[in-house]
C-alpha cells in the first residue's frame, strides 16, 4: 500500500489506496435502533400530542426513519451508506453524531466525531470566520493553544484571504461551505462523517477536498462513514457498503457487492 | 427523576469550559459593531434607573416619604431594580434559548441544559458589572461596609441557580411550542408590576395580598437585595418571603427535571 505517497494521485489510482488495515475495536455500534418521527398537522397539535391529548385530525401519523437497524463498525473502516432519497441514511448519521436520539434501541459511539453534514450550517453569522473557528474548536473541547495551532491551516485551506476577519453574514455560500469543510477536516477527527459534501466550490477546490479526505482515510485510526447516491464515489473511497431502504438494512458487505446490489435493485 | 437531575448537573460540570467561553462569545456578539460596545451594558440600565427615579421621586414623590431613614431613595431604587434587570433578561430571551442557538441543538452535540447555562452566565456577567456600579452608589451614599452585604454573593448564586432552572424548563417547552415563549413574555409585565420592584411589599395594606406576592420569586429577590443594601436585615428574618420562594423553587425544580426527562431527546427533532 502506497499510503505515504503525496496525495497527487489521479482518481483512477484511488482504488489501490483502499484502506486494508482495520482493527478489531468496535467504535460504532447500532443495536436494534428505531427512530420514529411523529407528524402533526401543526405545532399546536404536536404540543397537545405531548400530553397525550390527540384531537382528531391533528395527528397525521408516524414515520420510521430508521427501523430495527443493527450494525457494528470497527476502527479504521471506511463504510458507504447507499440508498435512495428517504432511505434513512442521514438519520442514521445524525444519530452517530449525537444530535438526534433513537426512539428505541441503543447507539454507542467512541471517539471524536467530525461531521461534514450541511457544511454551511452551524456557524454563528454575527461572528467573523476566525472567531467561528475558535468557537467551534472550543465546543469540540480543544484548548486555546490547539486552536491557535490549527488556525493557519484552516484559513489557508478555505482560501478566504482577508475575509477571514469579516462577519460570516457577509460570506457567499461557497465561502461558508469552504470554511466548514476546512474546519471539519482540520481537527484530526477519529470518526469522519461525510454526507455528499464533496460538491463544494469550484473544480480545483473539489479536487483539494477529495485529496484531503483520502489523506484522512489513509490514517488507519480514522473511521469514515460516507453517504452517497453515486456508486462510483463510494467504490473509490470505501471498503464496505451498507444499503438502506425505508430505514432498514437490506445489504451489508464488501463495497463491490454492495454497489452491485444497489445498482441492481434501485 | 434523580438520575435526570444528576445528568443535568453532570453535563453542566463536564462542559463547564465550553459553557464559560460561549458565554463570553455571547457578550462579544452583543457588544459587536457598536462604537461604545461594552458601555451599552451600563447605559441602557442607567436610562431605565433615571426614568424610574424621575417618575417616582420627582413626579409621584414616593421617594421622599420612603427615604425616612438615612440612605437616599436612589439607593433603595437601585437595590431593587438592578436585580430586576437580570430577571428581565431571563424572562425575555432566557426562556427561549434554543431558538437563539439552533446550531448547538441540531448541528453539534451539546447538552441542552448547558445552553441555558450559557445564557444565564452571560446575563450574570452583565449583572456583576451592574452590581459593581451598585456598590459604587452604595459607598457614594456614605453607607458603611457591614456584615449584611455578605448576603449579596449568596443571593447572586441563588438567583443564578433558580433562573437557570427556569430557563431550562421553559426553553424546552418554547422549542416545542411558540405559545410558551409568547405566554412567558406576556407574563413578564404582570410579574414586574406584581412584585416589589417599584413599591415596598411590606406597605401593602392587606396582609394576605402581601403573602401572595411573596410567591412571586421576583419579589423574593428584590426584597432580599433591599434588605441587604437598604433595610439592613437578613433575608431569612422574613419567613413568609422564604417560604414563598422555597415553594416556588421546589415546584420549578421538579417541573424542570420532569420536562427535561420527557422532552430532552425530542427537542432536536422539532426545532
Amino acid at each position: 500500500m502506497s499510503s505515504n505517497e503525496p496525495t497527487t494521485t489521479s482518481l483512477a489510482d484511488a482504488k489501490q489506496l483502499h484502506k486494508t488495515s482495520v482493527s478489531d475495536e468496535v467504535v460504532i455500534k447500532f443495536d436494534d435502533v428505531t427512530k420514529t418521527y411523529n407528524l402533526y398537522k401543526n405545532d399546536r397539535g404536536r404540543f397537545l400530542g405531548i400530553f397525550n391529548y390527540n384531537r382528531k385530525g391533528s395527528f397525521l401519523g408516524s414515520v420510521d426513519a430508521s427501523k430495527d437497524l443493527s450494525f457494528e463498525i470497527k476502527k479504521g473502516e471506511a463504510v458507504a451508506f447507499l440508498g435512495h432519497n428517504g432511505a434513512g441514511k442521514s438519520t442514521a448519521l445524525k444519530m452517530v453524531t449525537g444530535v438526534t436520539h433513537p426512539t428505541s434501541g441503543t447507539v454507542e459511539v467512541k471517539g471524536r466525531v467530525s461531521a461534514l453534514l450541511e457544511l454551511t450550517a452551524g456557524f454563528d453569522m454575527q461572528l467573523t470566520g476566525r472567531e467561528n473557528i475558535a468557537l467551534r474548536g472550543q465546543i469540540m473541547g480543544l484548548t486555546r493553544a490547539q486552536i491557535k495551532e490549527l488556525e493557519p491551516a484552516i484559513i489557508d485551506f478555505a482560501e478566504l484571504g482577508l475575509y477571514i476577519d469579516q462577519p460570516m453574514r457577509t460570506y457567499s455560500s461557497g465561502m461558508k461551505a469552504r470554511l466548514g469543510f476546512a474546519f471539519a477536516v482540520a481537527i484530526d477527527p477519529e470518526i469522519l462523517v461525510v454526507d455528499e459534501a464533496l460538491s463544494v466550490g469550484d473544480r480545483a477546490f473539489q479536487r483539494k477536498c477529495i485529496d484531503r479526505i483520502r489523506e484522512i482515510m489513509m490514517d488507519e485510526n480514522v473511521t469514515v462513514l460516507f453517504v452517497t447516491h453515486a456508486s462510483s464515489v463510494a467504490q473509490e473511497f470505501c471498503s464496505r457498503g451498507i444499503v438502506l431502504d425505508k430505514g432498514t438494512k437490506v445489504f451489508d458487505g464488501p463495497i463491490d457487492e454492495a454497489t452491485a446490489y444497489y445498482e441492481a435493485n434501485y | 427523576m434523580f438520575s435526570t437531575l444528576a445528568t443535568i448537573l453532570k453535563d453542566n460540570w463536564e462542559w463547564r469550559k465550553q459553557i464559560g467561553r460561549l458565554a463570553v462569545f455571547e457578550l462579544m456578539k452583543k457588544s459587536r459593531g457598536a462604537v461604545l460596545s461594552w458601555a451599552w451594558f451600563l447605559i441602557k440600565p442607567g436610562m431605565y434607573i433615571f426614568c424610574f427615579w424621575f417618575a417616582l421621586d420627582m413626579g409621584l414623590r414616593v421617594g421622599s416619604s420612603e427615604a425616612s431613614g438615612s440612605a437616599p431613595f436612589i439607593l433603595w431604587l437601585c437595590a431593587g431594580i438592578i436585580p430586576w434587570f437580570f430577571m428581565q433578561d431571563m424572562l425575555g430571551a432566557g426562556i427561549d434559548v434554543m431558538h437563539r442557538y439552533p446550531y448547538l441543538v441540531n448541528k453539534i452535540k451539546f447538552p441542552l441544559s448547558g445552553i441555558s447555562t450559557i445564557f444565564t452566565l452571560a446575563t450574570m456577567i452583565i449583572q456583576l458589572m451592574l452590581m459593581a456600579v451598585l456598590f459604587i452608589i452604595y459607598f457614594a451614599c456614605g453607607q458603611p461596609f457591614d456584615l449584611y452585604l455578605l448576603q449579596v454573593p449568596i443571593l447572586l448564586i441563588m438567583m443564578f441557580v433558580f433562573w437557570d432552572l427556569v430557563s431550562i424548563l421553559f426553553s424546552q417547552l418554547s422549542a416545542i411550542s411558540k405559545d410558551v415563549a409568547n405566554l412567558m413574555q406576556a407574563l413578564s409585565t404582570p410579574l414586574f408590576w406584581l412584585s416589589g420592584v417599584i413599591f415596598n411589599v411590606k406597605s401593602v395594606p392587606i396582609p394576605w395580598i402581601q403573602d401572595v406576592l411573596y410567591f412571586n420569586p421576583i419579589t423574593f429577590f428584590v426584597t432580599a437585595f433591599r434588605d441587604a443594601f437598604y433595610n439592613k436585615t437578613w433575608f431569612w428574618d422574613n419567613p413568609m418571603a422564604c417560604i414563598g420562594f422555597a415553594v416556588v423553587f421546589v415546584i420549578t425544580l421538579i417541573a424542570t427535571v420532569w420536562v427535561y426527562k420527557k422532552f430532552n431527546e425530542e427537542v432536536a427533532d422539532v426545532l
